[in-house]
């Protein structure tokens, strides 16, 4: 299943999916990181454990997936940047618009903005992203 | 009295990798990785997503992993030639088809760039995934900074965390 089709309107929002972020959703045994462990990360120039990118990134994959549905799994793309750290105790909620379109055979590549905002609402994560959608 | 910030020199893994060592170009191995049905549990747990295709089943016959669980063998292939701790700054994915359990993938990864921006140092590396039968699954490309601490601060110290992690999702 998608949202998107090729008929989508450019301006069409993605789903918004909103997280709410705490220290054990990065535990990893009892490994002492950057994401769990007060010392670790401020021996790195840190002020405090921040989340793992690949863990906050996912609140856009997951938006991706109900946007595109096949067409994310099967020639997904996107390209993010990480422009903050993210805390582990912030709370994250993804969002996305279509901004273009193009045919792709029988149906259409919907290239999209997605980022995501933290509590603040500052985007701590930015890019775009794209898939395929058929007729 | 203040502290001179210091970007960390080592850590339990053996020194911190520098900007002067890393080489533009360096294929940083390969490797053949099978994936689970364990492995797909973890990441959905990791994710906290239970999306039915990641669980159950899905149009390709049979539950497949999020594309997202490509995340750790290209990063497993860098560190076993850098011991880069650093941040995750820059992710391309491209997903060309879906990953299935049982299933074991053929990873390569190269560094294709390193530079320096707002007086940090950053390292870009590519990898791909190809299945069984050759053709590719995934594509991505991976930019990471060296140290949080800009590049002026002198090395010392050890750090807890290292860039070296356990080659296990």
């Amino acid at each position: 299943m998608a949202i998107l089709t090729p008929g989508t309107a450019i301006g069409t929002e993605l789903p918004e999916i909103a997280h709410q972020f705490r220290l054990e959703s990065f535990k990893r045994g009892d490994a002492q990181t950057i994401h769990t462990d007060m010392e670790a990360a401020r021996r790195e120039g840190l002020p405090a454990p921040v989340a793992t990118g690949p863990q906050v990134a996912a609140l856009i994959f997951r938006q991706l997936r109900m946007s595109f549905g096949r067409g994310w799994i099967e020639g997904g793309k996107c390209q993010l940047s990480f422009r903050r750290p993210v805390y582990v105790t912030d709370f994250c909620v993804a969002r996305g618009r279509v901004t273009s379109s193009e045919t792709d055979g029988d149906g259409a590549r919907l290239f999209c903005d997605v980022w995501i905002e933290n509590q603040k609402g500052e985007k701590v994560i930015a890019g775009t992203a794209s898939g395929v959608v058929a007729a | 009295m203040t502290t001179q910030p210091a970007r960390i020199a080592e850590d339990e893994n053996g020194p911190r990798t520098t900007y002067d060592e890393i080489e533009i170009g360096k294929k940083l191995g390969e490797m053949d990785w099978l994936v689970t049905e364990e492995m797909i549990d973890t990441q959905c747990q990791i994710d906290q997503d239970f999306d039915p295709w990641y669980s159950l089943s899905s149009p390709w016959g049979g539950r497949i992993a999020p594309p997202q669980i490509s995340y750790r063998p290209p990063r497993w292939l860098l560190s076993r030639t850098y011991n880069i701790r650093g941040l995750f700054c820059g992710w391309e994915m491209e997903n060309l088809a879906p990953v299935k359990p049982g299933v074991t993938l053929h990873v390569t990864a190269t560094v294709v760039d390193k530079y320096i921006r707002n007086n940090r140092e950053f390292v870009t590396y590519q990898s791909e995934a190809v299945g069984p039968d050759g053709a590719p699954v995934f594509r991505t490309r991976r930019t990471h900074v060296l140290d949080v601490v800009e590049r002026d601060a002198p090395r010392a110290g050890k750090g807890v965390d290292s860039g070296i992690k356990a080659e296990k999702i």
